[in-house]
């Protein structure tokens, strides 16, 4: 097993939009009418190719994530560019982290397209499930006090639904279905993993450590990731296991070029977009009333006072690299700076290392990709080279032959009764003339004769 | 869970300006946060979405006319709130409950702002409760072409200069507002306010049911609210089956903080009126 996963992760921005000093909030209140949907195509085939690409540059996996009604990453709808990649990727790993299963009217949709998307693609879906951050509960109806009730009930909801027998009913306190039998169901056995981001609050880490989940933390300084990783292996010794290196995964932004002067001259700009105008969000809009218990909004708001943290709108350029929010340099500088990285907090996967970001021309992503892939990732692989996936077996059968081989050949026929004939007719042959008049005999055979008046 | 689940009473600052403390009277496992005082007709009045755990130089005026019950709502001022506590029918609830506990029967009632939302859905459940109704700048009715703006995307600059129209009112009531504690105090009032009026902002039942009011019922516009659209007193008047529409001069959003002489004068009168 290779020392450390590498992850591709694109959060599709559209970054035309006016000068960050002239609106308040990049998300919510920022008007549509910036965005034009003819740029917005060229942009979601960039993006969509640069994910594409990770599979042959050596990643170990792709993800995709939702938001609403903002410029910082404009995918409403993560499964319809899962789907996508699918279809354009042969054996990578598709990471949908995550669906934000609390604004759903019904999960059961959120499950449903996730094992649509596990069945097609072989098995090679990672679900992720999400809150939604504040600012998602403004664009429809469903109060931010409710998130985290909702949050676990749909995950508690979808779960059954992959692995109980259908069908049931669901009688939860938020969501009623009198009919849960979703088809198709996941290939992966029982289900595909589970991926939570979280921003370390001890609710989200108790629910990872008893579900034995992947944690990935979203963007934070080093030293908050670290303590919430540390927060999470606590929780799992609680329960009577150590926590596996492989369940925590860190979103730390890495780009990497020839030199360390050329990097940070080409990195700058667009990093520093994602921290200064993609998450510029005024305190209203971040959370909600309701979004936070006191408590948490307590702390947060203490931390800030103090300065522990920062506003990411508020970032320098040089805090974001001392504080290890994102990481610049030659191959040498990365490959090291992530070594010591991950040794500090225990990870075991970085997301976002190498892979486009903010508004970074799509050529700069391609060559940032491909030094990151040759130069960063066997750094931390086996001789060999590959990501972990390809030298394990695969959860599905990725061929027909395998597929006959493995589940049976031939598999139960579809039948069905064909019209003028009480036989089942084998669907596979069920347009062969001789086969309908032979089935027809049949049936005429076994009636009873028709007797006069 | 149980419906009722017990909830402890909490700490909460003690704004520098007008702060009394409450008495407490437990109502559906809820130690109900009450200001009672005068003498005559009982009359209760239903906070909006702040300026909880003070006794307002309003409520002092309206108290030399009335005997003046103000209690808080689950989640605002000292009345905490419980985790089965969702919208305007639980609290409609509570407060009939607590109105039996306290002895009232029947009520003048009044609702200002979210208040005027409950008092509305409080008439509506128990008619018979009621000798008149007031609602000051009252929502929760849905104006079609006018959704007016976000109350919840205003930052705070913004929510009180549209709260306020006269800026010398505004200095005098948010003293102290910017203390830590108090800030996380007003995020968890907020937080209670969004429970019952996140979405919908309106209660579209509310335009039948007001039908079966029989008492007389007032409804106070502002002369220009920069908050609410000033239609939508207009449209409860019209709504309001026996009604009379009055405007205090000179107000925004926050007329019993701008203007409460007139505005006590106003209700006193229409009370005193009602009560012949």
């Amino acid at each position: 097993m290779n020392a450390l996963r590498f992850y591709g992760f694109n959060l599709m921005p559209y970054p035309f939009i006016p000068p960050t000093a002239e609106f308040e909030s990049t998300w919510v209140s920022l008007s549509n009418k910036h965005y034009e949907p003819e740029r917005g195509r060229q942009l979601y085939n960039e993006y969509i190719d640069q994910l594409v690409a990770a599979e042959r540059y050596g990643f170990d996996g792709i993800g995709v994530n939702e938001h609403h009604a903002n410029f910082y990453g404009t995918m409403p709808s993560p499964n319809i560019i899962a789907a996508m990649l699918i279809q354009r990727t042969k054996h990578i790993p598709i990471g949908v982290i995550g669906n934000a299963i609390p604004l759903h009217g019904n999960p059961l949709r959120v499950a449903e397209e996730v094992a649509m998307l596990d069945v097609i693609s072989g098995g090679r879906i990672i679900s992720g499930f999400v809150r939604g951050i504040g600012c998602e509960y403004f664009n429809n109806g469903v109060a931010p006090g409710d998130s985290v009730e909702r949050f676990f009930e749909a995950h508690d909801l979808i779960i059954k639904a992959w692995t109980d027998e259908g069908p049931f009913t669901w009688q939860g306190d938020h969501f009623y279905v009198p009919n849960v039998n979703p088809i198709p169901r996941p290939i992966q056995d029982p289900h595909p993993p589970i991926w939570i981001p979280g921003q370390g609050s001890l609710e989200t880490l108790q629910f990872i450590a008893k579900h034995k989940y992947t944690y990935m933390m979203v963007f934070a300084p080093q030293w908050f990731t670290k303590l919430a990783f540390d927060g999470l292996r606590e929780e799992c010794k609680l329960l009577g296991y150590e926590a596996p290196k492989s369940m925590f995964n860190a979103a730390v932004p890495a780009y990497v070029a020839e030199t360390d002067e050329q990097a940070h001259r080409e990195a700058k700009a667009h990093l520093s977009w994602i921290y200064n105008t993609g998450l510029k969000i005024p305190d209203q809009i971040f959370f909600p009333p309701g979004y936070m218990t006191q408590k948490s909004f307590r702390n947060f708001m203490s931390a800030l006072n103090k300065g522990k943290v920062k506003k990411q709108a508020q970032l320098t350029y040089d805090e974001m690299i001392k504080d290890r929010y994102i990481i610049v340099g030659s191959p040498e500088t990365v490959r090291n700076q992530i070594g010591e990285y991950c040794d500090d907090v225990g990870a075991g996967g970085i997301i976002f290392g190498g892979g486009g970001i903010g508004p970074m021309p799509n050529w700069m992503v391609m060559k940032g990709m491909q030094i990151f892939s040759e130069e960063v990732m066997p750094e931390f692989r086996e001789a060999d080279g590959k990501p972990d996936y390809l030298r394990d077996e695969p959860p599905a059968p990725q061929t027909y032959s395998e597929t006959a081989a493995r589940i049976g050949r031939p598999p139960e026929a579809a039948r069905s009764i064909v019209s003028g004939s009480d036989e089942l007719i084998d669907h596979r042959v069920a347009h062969l003339p001789e086969v309908i008049d032979a089935s027809l005999e049949a049936s005429s055979n076994a009636k009873p004769k028709a007797s006069a008046g | 869970m149980s419906y009722i689940d017990a909830v402890e009473k909490t700490e909460v600052p003690h704004p520098p300006k007008y702060y009394t403390a409450p008495s407490f009277e437990e109502v559906c496992g809820i130690p109900i946060a009450y200001r009672r005082q005068g003498e005559g007709e009982a009359t209760v009045f239903m906070h909006g979405a702040g300026f909880t755990r003070r006794w307002l130089p309003m409520y002092e005026m309206l108290a030399e006319n009335v005997d003046l019950i103000a209690p808080e709502s689950p989640g605002f001022g000292e009345t905490p709130m419980p985790s089965w506590f969702r919208d305007f029918s639980d609290l409609s609830i509570i407060y009939d409950q607590l109105f039996t506990q306290l002895g009232l029967d029947q009520i003048h009632l009044i609702g200002y702002s979210m208040g005027g939302w409950a008092a509305s859905e409080f008439a509506a459940y128990y008619p018979r409760r009621l000798k008149s109704l007031t609602l000051i700048v009252p929502v929760g009715l849905r104006l079609e072409d006018n959704p007016g703006v976000d109350l919840f995307q205003l930052g705070p600059e913004e929510l009180m200069d549209r709260l306020f129209n006269d800026k010398k009112v505004m200095v005098e009531f948010m003293e102290g507002m910017d203390d830590f504690d108090e800030g996380i105090h007003l995020y968890s009032e907020f937080s209670a306010a969004a429970r019952l009026m996140w979405a919908p902002r309106y209660n579209l039942a509310l335009e039948r049911r007001l039908q079966r009011l029989t008492c007389p019922s007032m409804v106070v516009r502002a002369e220009d609210d920069h908050l609410i659209p000033n239609e939508m007193a207009e449209k409860f008047a019209a709504t309001l089956p026996n009604s009379r529409l009055v405007q205090i001069p000179e107000t925004g959003h926050e007329p019993c903080l701008e203007r409460p002489k007139e505005l006590v004068n106003e209700i006193a009168g229409f009370i005193s009126e009602v009560s012949k």
